[in-house]
């Protein structure tokens, strides 16, 4: 198998919620990217519409049992509404679709708890809530991640980019991409309270992958999963470079109340905040090749501290001049 | 959204038979009040405000003597607590506590499952109690919780009030089905107490705390009223910022926060806005706002949030800033929605030329754009610089911070 558990050669991508605004404009697109790798769309109504570049059935059930893409649908892609989103998942689920990204942002809380239990019962995978898609440059993409023209953030590489924020997990690839490193897998995990994958999920998938060099993880104040990172780490459970950047340090000197950027999770005693995520991740640096980016654009530096090689040529310089300067 | 403790109680407790003292809530002191002071031999006096602490800060006064009450109700029914302003007084029938409990549940990202978190040591605050007297029951089935499962762990940490198992156990399956009913985040209670009623022992939730899921199924908002979770009053070119987005969904422009800063902030992205905010108060930057522009916004919202942005007074830089995005056209909110906004600010006279930019950006028609944002920069006198993604984008906020102390001898904060 080429790629990952969360994105292959072998995947097959069915679109729940096919024909609304953004989810036609990601299969046009992936269709454009990446030809065949979207098989069929779901939109309660629209079976048999023409309007996309794949087949649209009614239900799922339909689409899993057409003689055509049945057998190749494997992954699905939720654009539905956030109220939605469950019956989303328990179709998918029910119809044996054992790999799932919920890109909807805003899924109500006691729901996502409902999907996470179902998915650990039924042994499928699901990334999100809040997920904006996978990148593997080597394969393909499922989701919008990247836009129209992804070769700006990415080449094939040895870099594995986690990051709750989608935005964020683009502008790294590509930070990466102009220092030198490519991109063996970009996953936008969500900044949901209850997520489905991990970080530390994530590694423990790919601790055995040979195509992994290094990891860059990208954390917001909220929740335990970064902390949980350090915890798997230091239990010896991954040894690979990982360069982490935490963000949310600001949130602590600002006024009370002031919230910004995601609505992260509950801080939890002793965790959550971005400077308890830190000091964790810091302390698990002692022994692995753990390392903690201070301002953002450090995780360059600190995935070659930690000797992680170059995939190719280092295509900037430490200057980078203005396009254009009025001074 | 947080509830008031009024709320939550006449709300979620009573539907859920979470068993509460007798209480009346009141803005000010009425016959109701009255009449419910009458008949009870002793009352307990509460500020209504959503900030924790409030016993602390003498917000919560136990009344015997009944000439008392109104001198008190008017205190607490208006003082202001941590800054923020009472909406009214909760007054309470006075228990006879013979002990103290802490209940709460919530949800824990260790577990990925609503935890109960209990503790026999209750009535300070939480981060006070000894970590180890303090108990989880992690509800890893939502399906199925039932009250024997409660008993099994009360037995399990050793409860030792073994004729509260069962009343005790059954309540706390209430308040976890309010929680789980009700789509919150956290309900907390603290003290859930045992009173003495005559002969007899009851348990009564003596507080509460509800904070709801923004987004659950049925929006908070609609029930209860928009609330700031700011602790202050919106201001003026917050609130206009609000109805850049109201009736157009067309893309995020509205989401703008004033801090007391020098450093305009025209950000985009949740991700990318946090990281270049957080970098400038590195750097030493002291911002003047806080925004978070997406989902590819057409020209006119630009041109709104940009005037807004522009006009509070006291700046003297901007950084617009953000990555490679997927879906914004670079070439309609900075080369037209931004650049008409300078170009009329300036024709308008209002447009400060002393500022010092600097503009970091990539994505659809990103050449475009900048290019336009350039002439536009040309044309009306502006200095600045800028760079498309070969700058990493937190290197924006510390380039700025270079060219104003070179250009306007600017003196960045000493941050530890």
């Amino acid at each position: 198998m080429k790629g990952t558990v969360y994105l292959n050669d072998k995947t097959g991508i069915v679109v729940i919620g096919a024909t609304g605004r953004e989810a036609s404009q990601v299969i046009k697109e992936s269709e454009a990217l990446y030809p065949g790798i979207v098989k069929a769309g779901i939109t309660p109504g629209k079976g048999g519409s023409t309007e996309l570049p794949v087949p649209v059935f009614d239900t799922l059930k339909e689409a899993v049992s057409d003689p055509k893409v049945g057998k190749l649908l494997n992954t699905a892609l939720i654009y539905v509404p956030p109220v939605s989103v469950l019956d989303a998942v328990m179709e998918c689920l029910d119809n044996g679709i054992k790999v799932l990204y919920i890109i909807t942002e805003h899924v109500p809380i006691r729901d996502s708890e409902i999907i996470y239990q179902e998915k650990v019962r039924r042994g499928a995978i699901i990334v999100g809530g809040t997920s904006l898609g996978c990148f593997v440059p080597s394969v393909g993409r499922v989701g919008a991640i990247g836009g129209k023209d992804p070769s700006v953030a990415f080449r094939d590489g040895g870099i594995v980019v986690i990051s709750k924020s989608g935005g964020l997990t683009v502008t790294t690839a590509e930070m990466f991409r102009r220092r030198g490193w490519g991109t063996y897998m970009a996953l936008a995990i969500g900044g949901d309270i209850i997520s489905n994958t991990t970080y530390a999920d994530v590694l423990k998938e790919i601790k055995g992958d040979p195509r992994v060099k290094g990891v860059a993880m990208l954390g917001e104040p909220g929740g335990s999963y970064e902390e949980q990172v350090a915890d798997l780490i230091l239990s010896g459970g991954f040894d690979k470079p990982v360069a982490a950047f935490i963000s949310g340090r600001f949130q602590e000197r600002m006024p009370e109340g002031v919230a910004f950027g995601h609505a992260g999770a509950i801080v939890e005693r002793g965790m959550g905040k971005a400077t308890d995520k830190i000091a964790r991740l810091e302390a698990a640096g002692k022994k692995y090749p753990v390392k903690v980016a201070f301002y953002y654009h450090d995780l360059v530096k600190a995935i070659e501290s930690l000797g992680v090689p170059r995939d190719f040529e280092d295509s900037t310089t430490e200057h980078v001049k203005p396009l254009y300067s009025t001074f | 959204m947080k509830l008031y403790e009024h709320e939550a109680l006449g709300a979620i407790f009573k539907k859920y038979k979470i068993p509460v003292p007798r209480y009346v809530f009141s803005a000010e002191m009425n016959d109701a009040v009255r009449q419910f002071v009458e008949k009870e031999p002793g009352v307990v006096i509460k500020s209504m405000v959503l900030v924790g602490k409030r016993g602390k800060a003498g917000a919560v006064k136990v009344v015997s003597d009944k000439s008392q009450v109104e001198k008190v109700f008017s205190d607490l029914a208006t003082r202001e607590v941590y800054g923020e302003k009472s909406i009214g007084a909760l007054v309470e029938e006075k228990l006879d506590i013979e002990k103290e409990f802490y209940l709460s549940v919530t949800y824990s990202t260790k577990d990925r499952a609503p935890a109960i978190i209990f503790s026999e040591h209750g009535g300070m605050d939480v981060e006070e109690i000894d970590p180890k007297l303090i108990h989880t029951y992690v509800v890893s089935d939502v399906r199925s919780v039932y009250p024997y499962q409660i008993r099994q762990f009360l037995v399990g940490i050793g409860f030792s009030d073994k004729e509260l198992l069962r009343p005790l156990s059954e309540v706390i399956v209430s308040v976890y089905n309010a929680f789980w009913g009700s789509e919150s985040r956290l309900l907390e209670i603290n003290p859930l107490v045992v009173a003495r009623s005559g002969d007899k022992r009851k348990i009564v939730a003596a507080d509460a705390v509800v904070i709801l899921d923004d987004d659950a199924s049925v929006n908070p908002a609609v029930i209860y009223g928009a609330r700031s979770a700011q602790g202050r009053p919106l201001t003026q070119r917050e609130q206009d910022a609000i109805l850049i987005d109201q009736g157009d969904h067309r893309g995020k422009a509205g989401s703008y926060v004033e801090l007391d800063g020098d450093i305009a902030m025209m950000t985009f992205g949740g991700g990318g806005s946090t990281v270049t905010a957080e970098t400038a108060i590195e750097a030493g930057l002291r911002i003047a706002n806080l925004t978070d522009i997406g989902g590819n916004p057409p020209a006119e919202k630009m041109y709104r949030i940009s005037r807004i942005i522009l006009s509070k007074p006291g700046l003297k830089g901007v950084l617009v800033c953000g990555g490679t995005a997927s879906n914004t056209r670079i070439d309609v909110t900075l080369g037209e929605g931004l650049a008409k906004a300078l170009d009329d600010m300036n024709a308008e006279g209002k447009l400060d030329k002393n500022l010092v930019w600097v503009v970091r950006r990539s994505g659809p028609e990103y050449v475009k754009g900048l290019k336009m944002l350039h002439e536009c920069f040309v044309r009306n006198g502006i200095r600045g610089e800028i760079y498309d993604s070969q700058l990493p984008i937190t290197e924006a906020p510390i380039r700025l911070k270079e060219l104003m102390i070179k250009h306007v001898g600017y003196k960045p904060e000493q941050v530890v």
